[in-house]
């Protein structure tokens, strides 16, 4: 199977459905002449033309409006943001319209539309370009919230969101396009609101998704060598939760840590771990641990960042924890 | 302001025009005239009779239909939840768009204050009704109110509840029309108090730099709840707006139907012809409250009266009498039909059933989850 950059991944996604349905078009900040602030619109441009990849001017709250309301008329949008830290100007158009306006309006209009970029800390980018916009989007019905940890997902997952009639908020991290995974050659799907059981383990259930997996996995490598077993499931997509995979496996270890970057006190972790309270409780032979960034806006000092965000050892402390170990 | 008006060089400022500060309408006297004198010069834009009576009912209709909200609104056992903004006094906007609008190509979004323009685009005022009365019946079954009217199948993207929020989706719609070569243009309404928001900044740029065809149309009441023009906008003439955006722009008597009718419809044609967006201002007056809650007392009795004087209604109407296209006998007719049919959907507000519980979480997503596409 080949070995592809997840960068790539995205990018295959995208043209393979630009190519499928016409309706499709993407928009952003540098997505065209620039060949993409990350790259990952790379040749689109020269492959599609302007009229389907569109450069826009800065101004994310006009331009993911234009989306929502090409959506409501017919077309498939995706809109890129250079950094989901840059939707806190177009949070009115992402809630109040891209989610709003089907249960408003009684269901007379779909909004398909995909909502993507980087989340999430990447490095040394200060308090205003760190944010974690996962738990800011995932409290809002309407919308489908997926954060991919591999290639495989992420263009699985992408060609998903792009056919999914719903406004989808795609989270990626700068960290992570860089990445390289195993994409098979020809079409391929992964469906939305399924969690994957990354790694089978017997002993405790570590939860996480997007560029956290990535301490998910080192922890459960160190914990082997421990005799503790692992096991690791990626969420895939925060909203629908699949709570369903998730308990299933709380019921079989008795134990859990939450592994992710938002804030302590009302992020996503918090939320995720409500629920799993709520499904497994009389199962649970431990209180569950979440581990996640600290309480403080993200530092640009590059040992404070670190400092801040969990780290593979956090988790095999969490992981202790709740082994009593 | 006076300074400023010697130093800038101010469309229809000259001839004695000056607006005071506080007077909210700032008609022209040529404006003024057509009630004051000549107002019947002008000839209807309407190719028959039977057109031009279509219209002056249509109007009729949402005055009445805004009384008849007022009313159940306030009386008691309140009908009507929320919020409530009545269009009384604006008709000719919305009924002179209705007139160019092309359905099944064209779109139109507004803000909350939408009874008007769902009803010239051709709503039932009883699923109007309904939806106010919060009943399964209604437009959005119950889950928009006053606020939120829509209806897909003719175009109207419906109602907004936060200001200048739909400025951006009216042009994603010429967007949309654009991209798919369909020949509709998106006519885009708000008030005078959305200019101020970000997106309208955002949205004329990218509408102007990308050509889209979107007719933008400031419904210009003279007062953003109870902030005065003068209080918000720097600039008070407000169609200048556009300039800095690099499109046509042009302010308008919004209160007279067949000047709504020439303006729109030219901006429209522009935009059917790929010429890109317009920026119009529609100078009109609401004659009740921003909403419901809202005792007015920013405004003052002369100005009122001034307002009443300029009535649509009476304009338009003067302009039919004048023309021998319409006397006492069918103005009565009419007004009796108008009257009966939101007898009629009030009937049928009250006798519609409220929604399910389970209807409480449909219409939330279009899909099913999981959702394993093909």
């Amino acid at each position: 199977m080949p070995e592809i950059q997840f960068r790539e991944a995205l990018r295959q996604a995208m043209v393979e459905e630009m190519q499928r349905d016409e309706n499709v078009f993407l928009m952003g900040e540098e997505v065209g002449e620039y060949n993409g602030a990350y790259k990952v619109s790379e040749g689109m441009l020269a492959k599609f033309g302007p009229k389907r990849v569109i450069d826009t001017p800065i101004s994310e709250a006009g331009f993911s409006g234009i989306g929502v309301g090409a959506a409501m008329c017919g077309l498939r949008p995706i809109v890129e943001f250079m950094s989901w830290s840059f939707t806190w100007v177009a949070i009115d158009q992402i809630v109040n319209n891209a989610a709003n306006v089907r249960y408003m309006s009684g269901g007379q209009f779909k909004i398909p539309i995909v909502f993507r970029g980087g989340n999430g800390i990447a490095h040394q980018l200060g308090a205003t370009h760190s944010h974690r916009m996962e738990s800011v989007y995932a409290r809002v019905p309407g919308l489908v919230v997926v954060a991919p940890s591999t290639p495989f997902d992420a263009k699985g997952l992408l060609k998903s969101s792009i056919r999914c009639d719903d406004p989808v908020i795609f989270l990626e991290s700068e960290m992570m396009l860089n990445d390289r995974g195993e994409v098979p050659d020809g079409e391929y799907l992964v469906p939305l609101g399924v969690a994957d059981v990354k790694r089978g383990g017997k002993d405790v259930t570590i939860i996480s998704w997007g560029k956290c997996m990535k301490y998910a996995v080192k922890a459960a490598a160190m914990l082997e060598s421990e005799g503790i077993d692992a096991e690791i499931i990626d969420l895939r997509t925060l909203r629908p939760l699949d709570v369903n995979t998730v308990a299933e496996s709380v019921r079989k270890t008795h134990r859990c840590v939450v592994v992710d970057e938002d804030w302590p006190y009302g992020g996503m972790g918090a939320a995720v771990l409500e629920q799993v309270y709520k499904h497994t409780f009389d199962d649970l032979d431990a209180p569950i641990q979440r581990v996640c960034c600290e309480d403080v806006p993200s530092p640009y000092n590059h040992y404070l960042e670190i400092q801040m965000q969990p780290s593979p050892e956090k988790v095999v402390a969490a992981v202790k924890e709740v082994c009593y170990r | 302001m006076d300074g400023l008006a010697i130093t800038l060089p101010r469309i229809g400022w000259e001839g004695g025009n000056a607006y005071g500060v506080g007077c909210l309408v700032r008609w022209s006297d040529a404006e003024m005239s057509v009630v004051d004198k000549p107002r019947v010069k002008r000839p209807t834009k309407a190719k028959t009779d039977q057109r031009a009576h279509e219209m002056l009912r249509m109007m009729l209709l949402i005055r009445r239909f805004e009384e008849r909200t007022y009313q159940e609104y306030t009386r008691p056992g309140q009908r009507i939840g929320g919020f409530c903004h009545l269009y009384s006094g604006q008709e000719a906007v919305a009924v002179g768009i209705a007139a160019v609008f092309a359905k099944g190509k064209d779109y139109l979004i507004t803000a909350y204050r939408d009874h008007g323009h769902s009803l010239a685009l051709g709503m039932d005022p009883g699923a109007a009704m309904a939806e106010m009365f919060g009943r399964a019946t209604g437009c959005s079954k119950g889950k928009g109110g006053s606020m939120h009217l829509f209806q897909a199948e003719v175009g109207n993207l419906g109602g907004h509840g936060i200001v200048g929020s739909q400025i951006p989706l009216g042009a994603g719609a010429a967007f949309a029309c654009k991209y798919k070569n369909t020949g509709g243009v998106c006519f885009t309404l708000f008030g005078d108090g959305a200019i101020n928001q970000g997106v309208h900044n955002e949205t004329l740029n990218l509408a102007s730099l990308w050509k889209l065809p979107v007719v933008f149309i400031v419904e210009n009441n003279g007062v953003a709840m109870g902030t005065q023009v003068e209080r918000s906008s720097a600039e008070v003439e407000l169609e200048r707006r556009g300039s800095g955006y690099h499109m046509p722009y042009q302010a308008f008597d919004g209160n007279d139907l067949d000047q709504v009718i020439d303006v729109v419809g030219e901006a429209a044609d522009r935009a059917r012809a790929g010429s890109g967006p317009t920026y119009l201002v529609a100078n009109t007056y609401r004659f009740r409250g921003h909403s419901m809650s809202d005792a007015m007392k920013y405004r003052t009795k002369e100005e009122l009266e001034q307002a009443r004087r300029r009535d649509p209604l009476v304009i338009y109407e003067a302009r039919l009498r004048e023309a021998g296209a319409i006397g006492d006998e069918q103005l009565e007719a009419m007004d009796a039909e108008v009257r009966k049919q939101v007898d009629a959907a009030v009937k049928f507000a009250i006798d519609s059933p409220h929604p399910d519980a389970q209807d409480l979480y449909s219409d939330v997503y279009s899909e099913k989850y999981p959702l394993e596409k093909k």
